[in-house]
């Protein structure tokens, strides 16, 4: 969707017009306010809800985990209720990047086992109380494999029918491979996001998921190409995300710039969709997720150029 | 002349370097002011206090994220500049077309079909069992495991109960009650052995001196007190052990 940008003194009309609704002020500007309202235009839900959505990639590394945390808090943002289930058995990570370690006393091993109902074993995030997460297991428990797949429909069913209501999103956080724990995780999947970065052997890996996702019968299948240099795709040096698209045949959710925050923000365990003033990698992933709700892809992708040279007059502010 | 210029050059300096001074301090002490440890503002960056109530963490305002004020469109509108780099738009060039062509190569190139039966290294692949729907678990594979000991009733059970005690609590906390009632009753055994012993110690009273009868009757516990036995783990009933083992076995 990301099509031509207006420019900031278009008015913009509205999806859902209301009767106090006044042309609209360019931001910078500090003018006389005319409308009292700060209207502020929201996804439109695509789609059944709960939309079940796996997040994998089949190389690790590539930012899944990552990309869950962050497009699941966007969602949040956006005012959608938003369960992320943590599928990793043996390698628990979500809870870190959210910042929420200390607080996960139960997981899904323990709710099967009887020691605590499933409302106890989801964890709220105090920062928006719209976004809860679930973890399979603590490490070194062990789930027996064949049973995973069941356990993970039964949560997710579960979910559904919840007293205080379905949530609109369940991602779940693939682990790495295609073994059973990857089985486990698209089992209850309707939709897929399949994250890759622009580099031989991810992509690789990227279209054999693809092809056993689609032997498993997921076919909403968008790709969130992560990790991009766009000066070294202007030097050659990259596939471009055109290349990416051109091998692996699949529609784009996102294109997320390589950032420095990203690794700070894990650290703080504070996802930088938050950062205020956001990132480009925020933005990124803040729009990923608004064609997420909307089943929408990219049309359009930035290459980065030459910058314009300045002639002698432009230091005088030509 | 020149003296009295050269002094008022000298003060007019020295006011302005001043004047100077003063700014940047202030200025430095603006900043670091917001920059305090211990705020309220790092209680809701720990996630100890919501965000959203104080305040601090507000939803976002764009009417739309692709239409970013940090983002400068250029004149032709093929180009924009962000960040101190210049992009330009490129369509995306795939078509459904291609796309299908894409899922066919795939679907030749992986045929997979949905594991259904996971076997240890070793173990005989049942006779009525399709090879391709087998998946091969090594034995030294350190977060698998093969054997399945869940009850899947129960367990579905488990994670649909919506309310109430937890299943292994409920059980935990039954078997607890059973066992101190357990106990309970073999304190009153003990008591009815204890009362049979003073009974013998009474008939041997009463052969040996017939006045020593009535304050035994009268006070028949104050013996038992001397005569009372610790219970005992091993007399606790089978079932009780069975419980507490196959609860240790259902533990992760």
């Amino acid at each position: 969707m990301l099509s031509l940008i207006p420019s900031p003194t278009i008015q913009f009309k509205p999806l859902f017009p209301s009767k106090t609704i006044k042309p609209l002020k360019p931001f910078s500007s500090k003018s006389s306010i005319q409308s009292v309202l700060q209207w502020n235009r929201k996804p439109e839900l695509a789609g059944e809800t709960p939309r079940v959505v796996v997040i994998t990639s089949g190389k690790g590394g590539v930012g899944k985990t990552t990309t869950t945390a962050n497009v699941g808090l966007s969602l949040a943002r956006l005012g959608f209720s938003v369960v992320a289930i943590d599928a990793d058995v043996g390698l628990r990570n979500l809870d870190l990047l959210l910042g929420l370690e200390n607080r996960v006393n139960y997981t899904v091993v323990e709710v099967l086992n009887g020691d605590c109902r499933l409302d106890q074993a989801l964890v709220r995030d105090k920062r928006w109380s719209n976004f809860e997460l679930l973890c399979i297991s603590k490490p070194r428990s062990k789930l027996p494999l064949g049973f995973g797949g069941k356990a993970l429909t039964w949560v997710v069913e579960a979910l559904k029918s919840r007293q205080e209501g379905s949530p609109d999103f369940i991602l779940i956080d693939c682990p790495a491979g295609i073994d059973a724990g990857f089985i486990t995780a698209i089992t209850p999947a309707n939709e897929a996001v399949l994250v890759t970065t622009p580099d031989i052997t991810s992509l690789r890996d990227a279209d054999r998921v693809t092809g056993l996702l689609e032997c498993d019968g997921i076919r909403d299948i968008k790709m969130v190409v992560n990790r991009v240099r766009t000066d070294m795709i202007k030097g050659e040096d990259m596939m471009s995300v055109l290349d990416i698209q051109e091998m692996l045949g699949l529609a784009l959710l996102g294109v997320i710039p390589e950032d420095s925050e990203v690794i700070r923000s894990t650290n703080r365990g504070y996802p930088l969709v938050l950062n205020k003033p956001p990132t480009l990698a925020g933005l990124a992933f803040e729009q990923a997720a608004w064609r997420l709700v909307e089943q929408d892809s990219m049309k359009a992708v930035m290459v980065e150029e030459e910058p314009k040279r300045r002639g002698f007059f432009s230091f005088f502010g030509g | 002349m020149k003296r009295h210029t050269r002094s008022s050059f000298a003060i007019g300096l020295s006011l302005s370097t001043a004047f100077l001074v003063i700014v940047v301090r202030a200025f430095i002490v603006r900043r670091s002011r917001y920059n305090r440890p211990g705020s309220v503002e790092d209680l809701v960056r720990r996630g100890q206090l919501r965000s959203d109530r104080r305040g601090i963490s507000r939803p976002l305002k764009y009417e739309d994220p692709f239409n970013n004020p940090l983002v400068k469109v250029g004149k032709s509108n093929s180009t924009m500049e962000m960040c101190g780099k210049v992009y330009r738009l490129a369509p995306i060039t795939l078509t459904k077309e291609q796309q299908t062509i894409h899922q066919k190569r795939r679907s030749r190139a992986y045929q997979w079909k949905r594991p259904t039966i996971f076997l240890k290294e070793g173990d005989l692949i049942p006779p009525d069992v399709d090879p391709d729907t087998v998946r091969w678990i090594p034995a030294n594979h350190p977060f698998a495991t093969t054997a399945n000991d869940i009850d899947e009733d129960l367990a579905q059970n488990n994670v649909y109960q919506k309310q109430g005690v937890p299943f292994r609590i409920r059980a935990e906390h039954e078997a607890l009650q059973k066992k101190l009632e357990a106990l309970q009753n073999e304190q009153k055994l003990n008591k009815l052995v204890i009362d049979s012993s003073n009974a013998k110690d009474f008939e041997r009273a009463f052969k040996l001196n017939p006045k020593s009868e009535e304050p035994l009757d009268q006070n028949p516990f104050v013996n038992q007190s001397g005569d009372l036995r610790p219970p005992r783990p091993d007399q606790a009933p089978n079932g009780y052990d069975s419980n507490s083992s196959s609860e240790e076995m259902q533990k992760p």
